[in-house]
């Protein structure tokens, strides 16, 4: 009886323990596939992870915009611990409502944001609450260190570092990298586990023309002026006229790029290349290179201005001061509406639409910044009667800032229109370069000879006699145009009475040019003139640039220094 | 005096199974998540522990297997009282450490002992010796209902704890040990009938519903009551047949609750595989095969019950593991012998190990005192056995 219980017993306890073992069969077997799957989906989770970009660098290898790992702070659903308590505590530490984070909770999904890049401090106390359900990831935010230096130049990104303006923007490609989604593996708590990014993929860098120095004198000097003349907006580009390599370009009023997406539109505006203008005076040196270029003036022509206006279509155009008869050069020194038209009036309107276009006006000059328009003037064929009193002094014709810019490089470099750019190089993570852009294409637009002898007529204009005295600098020969423009109401269509443009473009050293610039200020207050509003700008910044740059002072003082000093 | 071999077999077989678990352990506790860290654990912070029990156990598995039947036998009534005693010490405020809302442990510099682990080795000899002694009657309803009565006792003080699986699980090993007796089925019957009401109602607490609920239809609620068994069944199904590899399970990265104690079996089958889980549940067989054979053996029928108890106690916990890891039955917080997580347990296995071990070696009745009462008692309790059939 009891040999035969044990026998029962025993067969029972082995049938047991290969019960076990098919169960396990179908368990372990049968559904692997099934339970390995959801093995997969409660382990791992797809991030899309925020690709560190590229940092930004000026031409001196300085930090522009680059990243910061900061941890942002996600919650799961199904996690959660949406207790009272908890939802205050994290509220309180975030600085938002409860109820905000409620209605942040997803119906369905294992994760939602409740607060994206939070400081280190905000984070750590989080940590702290050790609530179940929450985690973090880093991210990476885009940082600019300078603040509001060179931002229409850098632009911005968005939370997700997605690029919105500026080199960030026309360079997106570049800067961001194909990072994507990746595979996080994570605890039961939702903690990553494994680093999860195993490649770290970091854009490209990009090595800009900007230099940091003189982009911080540009734009501390348009901040003075903006504030002097109590303008309603300002632009000045500095750039090398030889490369089309862009120094400096800054514009009033401007915005933080770190809080960029609180910017307006009106903050956010690159004038230097969004605006268009009436140029004024500086379109000048259109019908001068063309008289020069077609022969049909000489730096000595004279001109009988002594009239003071000039009928052109039925319609008077006088200027500002009464002159006797002007040589060529002393109208475009003294800035004569009536010589100019005189000479635009030889040219005809053909060649001054011919010379214009040559010039770059009406036309993208190219940048490599976004939102750049063309500006316009029109052909020959849809000139009104009165055009010819109007385009050879600057109406009629909107121009960028860039463009004017452009065209007195062409001046200073002996007769080359260059490409402006702000981008040298591509550099891989590992700071190889990839792309180079130091020497774009250039093409010449004028003989030597006229950029020459149009150069020196310039360099007139900043002497005694000329409109933009005040731009000369210490030590140096500047040449440069002063302009002053009546802004068109956009209401009556006609000029204002009380809106100006006032502008002074030109280079310096006159004989050995090293910067080209132009400075812009819309609707001065008190003055109206390019050569009392904008031109002590130019002299300001140039002033600067020049010792910031190491250029030796071309005069008596200091050949006397060196006297001295032998 | 012959003395055989110890059971080279036996002895083997339990070392693969405590290497085994002792590599799962630092396996399943070496990854230490900054919660843990707030708490001082480090990552061998559990290793160096389970280490430390598995050299106590081997010492006490050595002493047992000095320990000879005789002495065994005396000390029967004395261990069951003692581990009475210590049953109700945990109630001892001061004395008694609880966890999880249970009061299971008794606080024992370094660690804890859970006494509910040593009243089955306690309930197995006092069975060994209760069945072989000349008074016992298969046939007589007082003989069966007196075992089941101190069963009983220890039952209500394991529930006070609580603790339903271990209630459960002596409540397995006292009837499985009756049955091999010889006792009338209809008094195993009807002692079932009257224990049904009493089961049903215990079971009918919330708590313990809502597990055996979800152990029927886990999926029904993967989060809230089925969320353990389902984490069992993902860590076994994502083994599938080689399994993830040692240390590469994710369920035991706090998924798996209680995975390097009550579910380890789990995380075996994860990292190793139906292989891995099936060479356990082979060694498993075989350590019960051995102990059969070991009590086939015997000659004293004090020695045979003691041997089949061992046996069958180490079996059945293995076995109920098994289904609670697998979902045959409902979550109970069971250890795995050897393997598990757990002082207690591990001691009284190896003990019961040194035991078979002795046991193995052959009766050694020159060495017993008093041996001739002995036989003679023996073949009283044979006539009266065999007397009356």
């Amino acid at each position: 009886m009891t040999k035969k219980r044990a026998v029962i017993l025993n067969t029972a306890i082995i049938f047991s323990f290969i019960l076990v073992s098919l169960r396990l069969v179908d368990l372990m077997i049968f559904n692997h596939n099934r339970l390995a799957e959801r093995a997969k989906q409660q382990h791992n989770k797809v991030e899309d992870v925020q690709a560190r970009r590229g940092v930004i660098f000026d031409r001196n290898g300085r930090e522009l915009a680059l990243n910061l790992d900061l941890e942002s702070l996600y919650g799961d659903p199904e996690m959660l611990d949406l207790k009272e308590g908890n939802i205050k505590k994290l509220a309180l530490l975030i600085n938002k409502e409860p109820k905000i984070i409620r209605t942040k909770v997803p119906e369905s999904g294992r994760f939602f944001w409740i607060e994206r890049k939070l400081e280190p401090e905000t984070a750590e106390k989080i940590k702290g609450l050790e609530i179940e359900g929450l985690g973090f990831l880093t991210e990476a935010k885009r940082v600019y260190p300078k603040g509001v230096l060179a931002s229409h130049v850098l632009g911005f990104v968005g939370i997700d570092n997605q690029a919105l303006e500026g080199i960030e923007l026309k360079f997106d490609k570049d800067l961001k990298t194909n990072g994507g989604k990746v595979v996080v593996g994570r605890d039961a708590s939702g903690k990553i586990l494994s680093s999860g990014v195993e490649t770290e993929t970091n854009g490209n860098s990009l090595v800009l023309t900007i230099d940091e120095g003189l982009q911080g004198i540009l734009e501390n000097e348009l901040d003075k002026a903006t504030i002097q003349w109590r303008a309603a907006s300002a632009t000045a580009i500095m750039m090398d006229p030889f490369t089309g390599e862009v120094l400096a370009i800054g514009n009033r009023p401007t915005y933080d790029p770190n809080k960029g997406t609180a910017a307006s539109d009106s903050e956010k505006r690159n004038r230097a290349i969004t605006d268009c203008y009436e140029p004024g005076s500086t379109f000048k040196i259109i019908i001068g290179v063309a008289a020069l270029e077609e022969k049909i003036a000489r730096a000595g022509t004279l001109f009988d201005v002594s009239k003071g206006s000039i009928n052109a279509g039925g319609k008077n155009i006088g200027d500002v001061h009464k002159y006797g008869v002007l040589t060529f050069s002393e109208v475009i020194q003294k800035s004569s509406n009536v010589g100019s038209i005189m000479i635009g009036m030889k040219l005809g309107k053909e060649r001054i639409y011919k010379y214009a276009k040559l010039m770059g006006i009406g036309e993208k000059t190219g940048i490599d910044l976004p939102g750049e328009i063309s500006g316009w003037i029109y052909p020959p064929e849809r000139w009104s009667g009165t055009s010819i009193g109007a385009i050879p002094i600057g109406q009629e014709v909107a121009v960028t800032p860039l463009q004017i810019l452009r065209a007195y490089a062409a001046i200073a470099n002996g007769g080359y229109l260059v490409k402006p750019h702000v981008v040298s190089e591509v550099l891989s993570p590992s700071g190889e370069v990839i792309a180079s852009f130091r020497n774009p294409d250039s093409h010449r637009i004028l003989s030597a000879r006229t950029a020459e002898t149009f150069r020196d007529i310039l360099a007139t204009v900043t002497e005694e006699g000329g409109t933009g005295q005040n731009a000369s600098v210490d030590g140096n020969p500047v040449a440069g145009k002063t302009g002053t423009a009546q802004m068109i109401n956009p209401v009556t269509k006609r000029y204002s009475k009380e809106k100006y443009v006032s502008s002074f473009v030109g280079f310096v050293p006159a004989d050995n040019p090293r910067i080209a610039m132009i400075v812009v200020v819309y609707e001065p207050k008190g003055q109206i003139y390019g050569g009392v509003v904008a031109a002590p700008v130019f002299r300001e910044i140039a002033n600067q640039a020049l010792s910031y740059m190491d250029i030796p002072r071309d005069d008596n003082a200091q050949r006397a220094h060196f006297v001295v000093a032998r | 005096m012959t003395m055989g071999r110890y059971d080279r077999w036996l002895l083997l077989g339990t070392m693969l199974l405590t290497g085994l678990g002792a590599l799962m352990i630092y396996s399943t506790t070496s990854v230490v998540t900054p919660v843990l860290a707030k708490k001082g654990i480090t990552e061998f912070f559990y290793f160096k522990r389970h280490l430390f029990t598995i050299f106590i156990g081997l010492s006490f598995m050595f002493i047992a297997s000095r320990m000879s039947a005789g002495f065994i036998k005396k000390i029967s009534i004395p261990l069951l009282v003692v581990s009475f005693i210590l049953m109700i010490l945990v109630f001892v405020p001061g004395i008694g450490a609880s966890a999880g809302g249970a009061q299971r442990w008794i606080k024992l510099w370094p660690s804890t002992f859970q006494p509910s682990e040593l009243v089955k080795l306690a309930m197995v000899i006092f069975l060994a010796r209760y069945m072989s002694m000349p008074g016992f009657r298969t046939d007589n309803f007082l003989s069966f209902l007196k075992p089941v009565l101190v069963m009983v006792i220890f039952q209500i003080a394991i529930l006070k704890q609580p603790d339903f699986g271990a209630a459960m699980s002596l409540a397995f090993l006292t009837f499985a040990m009756l049955f091999l007796s010889g006792v009338r089925l209809r008094y195993i019957g009807a002692l079932l009938c009257l224990a049904l009401p009493v089961v049903v109602k215990l079971a009918m607490q919330p708590y313990r519903l809502k597990r055996i609920t979800s152990f029927l239809n886990p999926w029904d609620n993967p989060h809230g009551s089925g969320f353990q068994l389902i984490q069992s069944f993902i860590a076994l199904g994502s083994g599938g047949m080689t399994g993830v590899g040692l240390g590469s399970s994710k369920q035991k990265l706090a998924y798996l609750p209680e995975s390097h104690t009550d579910f380890i079996f789990s995380i075996i089958g994860e990292e190793f595989g139906f292989f891995g889980v099936t060479v356990v549940i082979a060694l498993f067989l075989f350590l019960f095969i051995k102990g059969i054979a070991i009590a086939y053996r015997a000659k004293d029928q004090f020695v045979y019950y003691l041997a089949t108890g061992l046996s069958l106690m180490i079996a059945l916990q293995a076995l109920i593991n098994f289904a609670v890891a697998t979902g045959m039955v409902p979550t109970k917080g069971l250890p795995l012998p050897f393997i598990s997580y757990g002082g207690s347990s591990l001691l009284v296995n190896m003990v019961a190990v040194g035991i078979l071990l002795n046991i193995s070696r052959g009766e050694e009745k020159s060495e017993m005192p008093g041996m001739n009462r002995e036989i003679l008692a023996r073949r009283k309790a044979r006539r009266t056995l065999y007397g009356t059939k």
